[in-house]
């Protein structure tokens, strides 16, 4: 640590030499020069600040990787001579103007000191590998109830809607039914539904795109984001969810299509409801801590799982980009049944294989 | 499980007397602006002033007119490279897709890239920070950036294209876009709820320069022991800010004033004449300043004139 304590040592020297020179001051006429402790200090240390100063201006206008090798070996040298100058500056200094100067030369140097060394790429690499998969595995609980949530929803959509139709109508928004209704016979479901032509890459990419404001994502966003409403909106959306997708599997069991309909979902259902489901148990994640926060306060339970929500959410999204290029490309393209299911238990095994296979990396 | 609890503030305490630089800030500025301590891992420990609500505000503006202007760029690239044969429904699948791949990526790409700025931050002087003073992860600044996206974009959006259903669903949009955005006015660190989640406060970062030191050689005035007595570390701090304003005639008299109140109260024999007053200010400042370090040096540090010391 030769940055930090050379000028320490230094420091009396000018002082000492000053009386040398002149052995018996009393005899002088004219009064001694003013010489100041806290000017000293300033003096041998201020091309050291300036210095450190003209490092940092460069590394926030330019980045850390301007600097040359010399001078990040330099950087942090005088980021601690900075240090130790306003620790003792705080001490004695009377000068305010010269602690603000320090201060504010510190917390600058400091950010730049203590910068996050992981570049864009490698984040993006360590959350697929890691980041992902453990937010799953530490919200295994919340993942389940909000997979129960759908579920129940599901079977009670569908009792409601084999009794009575009518519910069809109530359940399903107008915009998602699509014109699908009880007026639907079977014909109009397999030929404009479930075995309709490829319409071809233009429209499929319409498709892709506005999956951005399609229902289902924004479900997923609100699922996540009223979590902050302590988690019981979040369990209301996704029984909703359940609800609408149990009263149309029973509007294609009664036409003899449940089979059928059930392949024609699930090529990306399985991705999309995972999506939802993820986005689901990120809320009640929150919730919970909210609501609970233990020994912590509010804040800090929630800034503490924070990361593990917003990896949810994060893979919540890509799940729905792929849910929506799985629909877009193919889901029209795969016109049999037995394929369609392949396809879906496919995804859904590599999801869960994805997710919950144990793995080196978690383990350290 | 205690649902409403009250927590101790983690600001210094009320009852800790304050110290000489803040007495003197808070004198100088009566409004000041809320505070974090961040330790460093040198155990240093460092003071942040959190940015305020407009400034906050500002930054975020300057960013959204940054976005609207690349989205335009990028769109109408596109339709040149498409030629016009676009059709309707692909063209408006464009747009929304470009607009949420610029506006996500563009706070993410900077706040990363930047280290916790972004070029509207950047104009007015903010900076993310983690609130702990840790380095600012990746996922903290993905958190707060996924957030905004439906604190702010996705129901401002949806008011604007109408995409609510009927004008309860645009009160409701309204009434949730004033409450998450009033969020920061009431939270104890100006934080919004993506800071919340993220663990990150906003900060503003002065980029003060080093002034000149005041102290000179030589000094055609000379005091005693007893004259420099009358004043602490307050008064000393007080007057460097007076000596430290641009020279300008309202400078000039108010050298004069506090010339005159100093002569008073310590006794000058003769009268000061007005041109000299920032001469004689400096040749005091400086002797007091000289005293007060010695003093502290022996361990008689004074703060202000209302102390005594025996």
């Amino acid at each position: 640590m030769v940055g930090a304590s050379g000028p320490v040592t230094r420091m009396r020297a000018p002082h000492d030499g000053g009386h040398r020179q002149s052995p018996w001051p009393f005899l002088m006429s004219e009064p001694a020069p003013l010489t100041l402790k806290s000017s000293t200090f300033r003096q041998q240390r201020e091309a050291n600040w300036q210095a450190l100063e003209t490092l940092v201006a460069r590394a926030d206008r330019r980045g850390v990787t301007a600097l040359s090798a010399e001078d990040l070996a330099r950087l942090p040298l005088l980021y601690r001579a900075a240090l130790s100058s306003l620790s003792v500056a705080r001490a004695i200094a009377l000068d305010r103007h010269l602690l603000l100067y320090l201060e504010d030369l510190a917390l600058r140097a400091f950010f730049v000191v203590y910068a996050p060394r992981r570049s864009w790429l490698a984040s993006c690499g360590h959350f697929l590998r890691v980041g992902f998969p453990a937010a799953a595995k530490a919200a295994r609980w919340h993942i389940l109830a909000a997979l129960v949530c759908v579920l129940a929803g599901t079977a009670a959509g569908f009792v409601l809607a084999s009794h009575d139709e009518a519910w069809v109508t109530a359940l399903i928004p107008a915009g998602m039914a699509a014109g699908r209704g009880p007026g639907s016979t079977r014909q109009d479901l397999l030929q404009h539904e479930i075995f309709a032509p490829w319409p071809g890459w233009s429209d499929s990419f319409g498709v892709f795109a506005t999956f951005l404001f399609e229902h289902n994502t924004m479900v997923g966003i609100y699922c996540l984001s009223l979590g902050i409403a302590g988690g019981l909106p979040t369990a209301a959306l996704m029984l909703y969810q359940g609800l609408i997708f149990g009263a149309f599997l029973a509007l294609h069991a009664d036409r003899g299509l449940l089979i059928d309909c059930l392949g024609w979902v699930s090529i990306h259902g399985v991705t999309e409801f995972g999506a939802i489901i993820i986005c689901g148990a990120g809320g009640f994640l929150m919730g919970e801590k909210l609501l609970a926060p233990g020994r912590y306060t509010r804040a800090d339970s929630l800034a503490m799982h924070g990361e593990t929500i917003s990896r949810l959410a994060v893979g919540g999204m890509l799940l729905f980009l792929l849910a929506a290029c799985l629909e877009g490309g193919l889901r029209q393209l795969v016109a049999s049944t037995p394929w369609r299911f392949v396809i879906g238990f496919g995804t859904g095994a590599a999801w869960i294989t994805y997710l919950a296979a144990p793995r080196r990396s978690l383990a350290r | 499980m205690a649902l409403f609890r009250r927590t101790l503030p983690a600001s210094a305490p009320a009852d800790q007397p304050l110290s000489v630089h803040d007495r003197t800030a808070a004198f100088l500025m009566p409004v000041r602006r809320r505070r974090l301590d961040i330790v460093t891992p040198e155990g240093v420990q460092l003071h942040v002033e959190l940015g305020d609500f407009g400034e906050r505000a500002a930054a975020f503006l300057i960013d959204v007119v940054l976005i609207i202007v690349i989205n335009i760029v990028l769109i109408a690239a596109a339709v040149l490279v498409a030629g016009v044969s676009l059709r309707a429904r692909l063209a408006i699948s464009l747009t929304i897709l470009i607009g949420f791949l610029v506006r996500s990526l563009y706070f993410v790409r900077f706040e990363l890239a930047w280290r916790g700025v972004t070029p509207g931050k950047r104009l007015i002087g903010l900076r993310v920070i983690d609130r702990r003073g840790g380095p600012l992860l990746p996922s903290a600044v993905i958190t707060r950036n996924v957030t905004r996206e439906v604190e702010t974009f996705l129901p401002l959006l949806a008011l604007l294209g109408a995409r609510a259903s009927g004008t309860w669903g645009a009160i409701g949009l309204f009434l949730w876009l004033l409450l998450l955005a009033g969020v920061p006015l009431v939270t104890r660190n100006r934080t919004r709820v993506g800071d919340l989640l993220a663990g990150t406060v906003v900060i503003t970062v002065p980029r003060r320069v080093l002034s000149a030191d005041l102290i000179e050689i030589r000094s055609e005035y000379s005091f005693t022991d007893r004259q420099l007595r009358a004043y602490g570390a307050f008064e000393l701090q007080i007057l460097e800010e007076v000596l430290r304003r641009p020279a300008s005639a309202e400078t000039s008299s108010l050298y004069t004033d506090v010339c005159g109140r100093i002569c008073s109260r310590i006794e000058w024999p003769e009268p000061v004449p007005p041109h000299a007053c920032g001469q004689f200010l400096r040749a005091f400042y400086m002797a007091q300043r000289a005293h007060l370090e010695r003093e502290q040096l022996f361990g008689r540090a004074k703060e202000s004139k209302e102390e005594l010391i025996l």
